[in-house]
């Protein structure tokens, strides 16, 4: 009869206001560590969590969805956060002009990329990345008059409509870009984009026969991949204030691998969930433990050994998890609905 | 009655050995066509030199898509387009579908988005509009998908569309494949081998479908296919190759009594 229920069950549903409640609902973090709850620490570890959450939002649509491998995210990253700090900084031309250049050209260099390396696949695909990922790694190491070599490069907080931004509104920043990039994700995985990507995973030639120019796909993903790894790059240097060579190795980009597996493949919340198990559990939790916290490379072991547990016994990832608990708790409350329906389908058939 | 598809003088060979030598035949109008042959006679060569997964050494693949859809190609005033050379990924814009012999369905997606890749092409929304979910976007989104459940509910699973796809039963799976050709409005489906794995009673129905596709669609069907049984139920002409050569051609019954065919291929089975 009434609009106003349907209505609000429609908003509900829609996983766009649940992506936007979800930044909401981050956006408090500052306020907690302001109010002197949170520590400035664990607010940091968790800023960082979200920016990592925004590059394995781009592995995801790689590995997850397209089934391409890449171990270049570091590099495209780095070159993110070094194209910030020198459109910002060195030619002064402030915020907005410095995230667009850090979205623009890595994307423009990972399709170029991607031309060339596209035609490889698995193994080789992972190779050609990586080796993309070294030379820019030397390029940041080199090219002084970008990057101030080795000796780091220096930024500092933007300034935004006019206002000096802090900490806490870098990490705000933080979360618009994450929830927008979960949105996007969103659609580009749920229509004829997400669907052609499916496709091209599970059978090129199959792909094929249905239409799908393989290639053009292959670009696609790489192309938003590189992006959001852009992105994270210039807002990772927006949140420090500085970047150095040595963040942007190969360590890094398996990380992001480990985020995605663990997290989930094909799963959005899966993602920001398996950046925060993969980065912020070691920093919060493993590194305060007694003796095994003294442990050095103590988060690659962590990461590690999840990658493998993962791969080994819950190939969905923590996304897996969250299906059988959900499932459980479902057949505990309706116990014979779930069989009947099992039965009408093969009865069906 | 014209043809939709006219293979002249095929040749393929890979190394040493002569897939395909020299073969020709022709599909007509509405027509449901059998290939036939022993096993290695090269019929599943022949569908990927049509498809355009394999490239010829020589001959022509000859395709009447009918005008309106030559024009829109870019092929204006051509009644008919030589495939060989075409990038595969094209083939399907001239509604030439197939299906596969180890049927390929992505098994994670829903039923309903499964046949929803078989309208890839029609889509004409923009990638950066897809992106951003722009209006015109998700209309052209709902009305496919409209038309996908059309698609299921012909092949009578449209009650399974929002189930996951690899959960299917193997019979299911098939129907879902046949459904994805339809999305394509097809001239011409490819079947390869759509009986194997059914069991009898799938297999009468399967022959009661692919007759029901015709007559709705109105396109042609070229089927390979090792069910003699069904091979004889369904094709009005039937060719049979073996060793990549033609045998003969001609209706069940004439293929039935050719006895260049019983050497070849039904001879076999007095032997077991």
């Amino acid at each position: 009869m009434s609009d106003a229920p349907t209505t609000a069950a429609r908003l509900a549903r829609n996983p766009h206001v649940g992506f936007v409640v979800f930044g909401a609902l981050l956006m408090l973090l500052p306020v907690l560590a302001s109010s002197g709850l949170l520590m400035t620490s664990t607010l940091m570890t968790l800023g960082f969590t979200l920016i990592y959450a925004i590059v394995a939002m781009g592995l995801n649509l790689l590995l997850g969805y397209s089934g391409l491998i890449s171990l270049g995210t570091a590099g495209f990253m780095g070159l993110g956060a070094y194209l910030a700090a020198y459109v910002q900084d060195d030619l002064g031309l402030g915020f907005w002009v410095a995230v667009l250049a850090a979205l623009v050209i890595p994307t423009v260099i990972g399709v170029l990329v991607g031309v060339v390396s596209l035609r490889v696949r698995s193994i080789y695909l992972a190779i050609a990345t990586l080796t993309i990922s070294e030379i820019l790694l030397k390029t940041f190491e080199q090219a002084e008059w970008f990057t101030h070599g080795t000796a780091g490069k220096q930024s500092r907080y933007p300034v935004l409509f006019g206002v000096q931004a802090d900490r806490a509104v870098v990490f705000l920043i933080i979360v618009v870009a994450l929830v927008l990039v979960m949105m996007l994700t969103h659609n580009i995985v749920h229509g004829q984009l997400g669907r052609a990507l499916h496709a091209m995973r599970a059978s090129e030639v199959a792909a094929q026969a249905m239409g799908v120019n393989v290639l053009k796909y292959k670009l696609f993903a790489f192309a938003v991949a590189t992006m959001y790894a852009g992105l994270a790059g210039a807002l990772y240097l927006f949140f420090l204030k500085s970047s150095y060579p040595s963040t942007w190795n190969l360590f890094l980009s398996l990380n992001v691998v480990a985020m995605v597996v663990v997290g989930g493949l094909r799963s959005i919340y899966g993602t920001v969930v398996g950046a925060f198990v993969i980065f912020a559990v070691p920093e919060l939790v493993l590194k305060r433990l007694p003796v095994i916290g003294d442990v050095s490379g103590l988060p690659y072991i962590f990461s590690g050994v999840l990658i493998i547990v993962a791969i080994m016994f819950f190939p969905q990832g923590l996304r897996g998890l969250w299906d059988i608990g959900r499932g459980l708790l479902a057949r505990r409350r309706r116990p014979a609905e779930p069989v009947e329906t099992v039965r009408d389908e093969v009865g069906v058939r | 009655m014209s043809d939709v598809l006219r293979v002249e003088g095929l040749s393929i060979s890979f190394g040493g050995l002569k897939a395909l030598d020299d073969l020709s035949f022709s599909v007509a109008d509405t027509e449901v066509f059998g290939l036939i042959g022993p096993n290695g006679a090269g019929k599943t060569t022949v569908f990927n030199c049509i498809t355009q997964f394999y490239r010829p050494d020589a001959g022509a693949v000859w395709f009447a898509p009918g005008a309106e859809r030559l024009d829109r190609a870019g092929h204006h005033g051509s009644d008919a387009i030589d495939l060989v050379g075409e990038p595969v990924h094209r083939v399907i814009r001239y509604g030439l579908v197939r299906t596969f012999q180890n049927v390929e369905i992505i098994p994670e997606l829903s039923v309903l988005d499964n046949v929803l890749i078989g309208g890839h092409v029609d889509f004409k929304a923009s990638m950066l509009s897809q992106m951003l979910r722009l209006p015109g976007a998700r209309k052209e989104e709902a009305q496919y998908r409209e038309k996908a459940r059309e698609a299921l509910s012909f092949l009578s699973i449209d009650h399974l569309a929002d189930q996951i796809a690899g959960g299917q039963p193997y019979g299911v799976r098939k129907r879902l494949e046949m459904a994805r050709t339809l999305m394509a409005e097809p001239r011409l489906i490819i079947l390869d081998e759509p009986a194997a794995g059914l069991n009898e009673s799938e297999t009468e129905q399967l022959a009661d479908t692919i007759r029901q596709i015709r007559d709705r669609f109105g396109c042609s069907v070229l089927l390979v296919e090792h069910d003699m049984g069904l091979v004889m139920n369904v094709c009005d002409r039937i060719c049979a190759i073996s060793f990549g050569k033609f045998l003969a051609l001609g209706t069940p019954e004439e293929i039935q009594r050719d006895v260049r065919v019983h050497e070849a291929y039904l001879g076999e089975r007095d032997d077991d």
